[in-house]
């Protein structure tokens, strides 16, 4: 079945839940066999069941989670204008801790991500979409792609980083 | 953008240019570059059970056209 893994790993980052992930791939390619004539030929057909699946999460999953479904902008936003607005996070991931992490500790990191920067992080770095094909999955502009990723990354790097400090990694930024 | 390959040629060859002159902004984009290859490499990849292939299969086999 094509995509069946991508497709699978994607509802399982956003369900966090193995028999939910099921109900979700089952039912995109039910409807992707349901409604195959408005699939245009030519045009990025994994991109388009990742469409599929994503709409399909919102309709049945949101009503039910407890999680938010929106982003807190006021608070990521004041989150980063606390820092240099230069600021990249240093994160060397050359160094032996971050090579020596696990498959878990960067999973874990992901998924505690505020839902719509996760999406944004799997669709483009895990699944290699470009941005126009997540602005057309996630039904947002390309702007806003652009700044939820730049957003996401640092978010993601700062989760990654903290957990390295636990672990006794300095930061090696000067002061 | 450029490690997103969201650029034009001549701003790919620009950006280049400027990294090639740069110690500080190579070394910033190699870091970048480390970082997206780190997150491609480590995050976890569950595999499909043959039981749900099997199940979408049978489904889409009784379905009505």
């Amino acid at each position: 079945m094509p995509q069946i893994d991508a497709l699978y790993n994607f509802a399982y980052h956003l369900t966090y839940n193995e028999a939910d992930a099921d109900d979700l791939v089952q039912d995109t390619y039910m409807k992707a066999y349901r409604f195959i004539e408005k699939y245009d030929i030519g045009t990025n057909a994994k991109a388009w069941l990742f469409k599929i699946l994503k709409n399909a999460f919102i309709n049945q999953y949101r009503k039910k989670s407890k999680q938010p479904t929106k982003v807190d902008y006021e608070e990521i936003v004041s989150y980063h204008d606390e820092e240099d607005t230069n600021y990249s996070s240093y994160l060397d991931l050359r160094e032996e801790i971050f090579q020596g992490m696990m498959g878990d500790e960067v999973t874990n990191a992901i998924n505690m991500l505020p839902m719509d920067f996760r999406t944004v992080i799997l669709l483009c770095d895990i699944e290699g979409f470009t941005y126009e094909e997540i602005s057309k999955i996630i039904d947002i502009p390309l702007g806003t792609v652009r700044s939820r990723l730049y957003r996401a990354r640092n978010l993601l790097k700062e989760k990654l980083k903290d957990y390295a400090k636990s672990m006794g990694y300095e930061d090696k930024r000067g002061s | 953008m450029y490690l997103d390959g969201a650029l034009s040629n001549e701003e790919e060859r620009n950006l280049l240019f400027e990294i090639k002159k740069s110690p500080e902004l190579l070394e910033k984009y190699k870091m970048e570059k480390s970082f997206r290859e780190f997150l491609r490499s480590k995050v976890n990849r569950r595999s499909v059970s043959p039981t749900l292939i099997k199940s979408i299969k049978d489904k889409i086999r009784i379905a009505p056209n």
